[in-house]
């Protein structure tokens, strides 16, 4: 088997053609196998990407104050008690949060700055580079400003505020987020207005966002400031990516079940396979036995039959699957990756990003098997006496 | 030289296909077996061929023990040394004609043009070049057997095996194909005939005829 023998290769493709209804069949729930896999894993790894790099554009530990149970402004005095603790370098108050606009069913991210503060997002220290803002203006996503416009607030927008006022801000210029999933809706203004916003005092905030020298101690120095403020909800970049992974755990959990729909059928086909070979099946490989094809021919011819099938129906599931999440963003089943409160990959172009460790996985899981599957019975025949075979 | 020394076959558990056949062919003789159907005769060329093994008893051809050849040798043995032809044909339909006739060769992965010239060879010997592209399910039951011993041929095989070779054909196609094998006679190949037809029993070439009758010799 050193050197490829075109002559049972083209053998194989024949016998293929020959059998062309059933092989169709194979070909068909092969794909279909591979195509959903592979878009479980695109889909997951691409957005497990987007997250992981939304997160290290994120502040080491953010704690927010609770009260009752329910999210409370946060004091900025708390800062200096926090800044005390050994292995935070840096904090700051910040305010922020989601403002539901009810008329268009749609939830916008409030973000406040100031001028003189350090950003940790490169494309907010860009915007606010690029833009002067007055207390009077905000900045909105390419996103926000069409859902405004479609509510006919084309130069400014009335945020209504706890006591049922109105906060209107003048719309000074709608940016472009590129393939930042989590900025889609993302509105920038100053954090006084939109402390007018939220109905904060002057030195209340949203949260309060830590940095922490030494990103192996982020449990630790957590866990310390539980002890200290045992009313406050303590999030570290840790916390997070175990939250999102234990959502894509629960969201493949889904997917998973349409996976085993189609791996049933694959393994009936297996196991139609390798419970024998048809009649007509039999008496060809007697005819190739009688006529000088040793089992070890026979097996040959087989092996590049089922290579030839099962690499021609893995690809197309693979290419199949890349155009189905990369070019048209998975339509239907991405909406099972979809969460209101964290990502919204309907307007987004999902990023390639590909782990080549899962392609092995699925080509492993597939292919030898198929293989295998293709080879036993033809080995059980090849190896019977031809005259039996063909009787 | 074809032996055959004592040889029964049995399939199953008792179905006695031969019992104790001992026969002797000399090279370059044609033989028919004769008898009708279900006596034996498929079941001798069947060893003859390495096919299947014997029960009991030796095959040997030109010194050696065919019975005793494990499954890679058997096989080389048959390409080298055997051509079948069947009674159904035993064709691919699906292939050419060309391609039939190659498939013994397939796995010696011979260059292109020997392959080629090894199939005009064949084809032209036995008139079915013309029709060397067709698909074999095109042809008419004398093409085909045209296309069946020119497979048979493929490799110049020292010995022939025809079973019920003019089972399917007419008197007129029965008689062509007595020719071809007078013509393969000439060139010494040795050839067992196995058939009822009683065509082959009045031919001034044949060296012998052996009757069986339910496994054994009359």
């Amino acid at each position: 088997m050193n050197k490829i023998n075109f002559y049972l290769l083209e053998y194989a493709y024949s016998y293929i053609v020959r059998h062309k209804n059933k092989n169709i069949f194979i070909v068909t729930v092969f794909t279909l196998l591979v195509a959903l896999l592979s878009t479980l894993f695109f889909i997951t790894s691409s957005l497990q990407y987007e997250l992981k790099e939304r997160i290290s554009n994120q502040s080491d530990i953010v704690i927010q104050n609770y009260k009752a149970g329910m999210p409370a402004a946060i004091d900025t005095a708390l800062l200096d008690k926090l800044l005390e603790i050994e292995g935070i370098t840096a904090g700051k108050l910040e305010v922020k949060g989601k403002y539901y606009f009810s008329q268009k069913k749609s939830t916008f991210y409030l973000l406040g700055v100031d001028a003189f503060e350090m950003q940790d997002d490169p494309l907010i220290v860009k915007l606010l580079d690029q833009y002067d803002l007055s207390d009077s203006e905000m900045l909105v996503s390419k996103n926000v400003k069409d859902v405004m416009n479609q509510a006919y607030y084309k130069e400014y927008f009335n945020f209504i505020k706890p006591d049922g006022s109105l906060q209107k801000v003048t719309i000074k210029a709608a940016f472009d987020v590129g393939n930042r999933v989590e900025l889609k809706n993302l509105i920038i203004m100053s954090k006084d207005t939109l402390r007018k916003i939220f109905g904060y005092s002057a030195n209340k905030g949203s949260d309060i966002a830590l940095s922490v020298a030494n990103k192996n101690e982020l449990d630790f120095i957590s866990s310390k400031i539980r002890l200290l403020l045992p009313n406050a909800k303590v999030t570290s970049k840790d916390d997070l990516l175990l939250e999102y992974d234990r959502l894509f755990d629960y969201d493949s959990g889904v997917f998973l079940s349409l996976f085993v729909i189609a791996l049933f059928t694959f393994f009936i086909i297996i196991y139609d396979k390798a419970n024998g070979l048809s009649s007509e099946e039999k008496r060809e490989i007697g005819i190739l036995k009688a006529i000088g094809w040793c089992v070890e021919d026979v097996l040959h011819a087989k092996f590049y039959e089922a290579s030839l099938l099962s690499f021609f129906a893995f690809t197309l599931g693979i290419a199949i699957a890349f155009v189905y999440v990369f070019v048209f963003k998975a339509p239907l089943l991405g909406a099972i990756f979809t969460h209101e409160n964290m990502l919204d990959i309907q307007n987004f172009q999902l990023n390639v990003h590909i782990e080549l460790s899962y392609i092995l996985l699925i080509f492993l899981l597939s292919v030898p098997v198929y293989i295998a599957a293709t080879l036993i019975p033809s080995w059980r025949v090849a190896t019977l006496d031809a005259d039996e075979v063909m009787r | 030289m074809i032996k055959l020394e004592n040889v029964s076959k049995i399939y199953g558990k008792n179905i006695k296909a031969l019992q104790d056949i001992s026969l002797k062919f000399a090279e370059g003789e044609l033989i028919i077996l004769k008898g009708v159907s279900g006596s034996g005769k498929s079941t001798i060329l069947s060893l003859i061929a390495g096919l299947s093994k014997p029960t009991f008893g030796e095959v040997i051809v030109d010194g050696k023990k065919i019975s005793k050849l494990p499954d890679h040798f058997a096989a080389s043995y048959r390409r080298d040394n055997i051509g079948i032809v069947f009674q159904k044909y035993n064709l691919i339909p699906e292939l050419s004609v060309q391609e039939n006739v190659l498939l013994p060769l397939f796995p010696l992965n011979l260059p292109r043009e020997d392959m080629r010239q090894k199939a005009k060879k064949v084809l032209e010997m036995f008139s079915i070049e013309h029709k060397s592209s067709l698909m074999v399910r095109n042809l008419s039951g004398g093409e085909q057997q045209r296309v069946a011993i020119s497979r048979a041929n493929i490799n110049d095989p020292k010995i022939i095996l025809a079973d019920e070779p003019t089972a399917n054909l007419d008197e007129k196609l029965s008689r062509e194909f007595i020719e071809i094998l007078r013509e393969l006679k000439s060139k010494n190949r040795t050839i067992v005939v196995a058939t009822h037809d009683p065509l082959f029993f009045e031919l001034d070439f044949v060296d012998k005829i052996v009757n069986i009758e339910h496994g054994k010799l009359l």
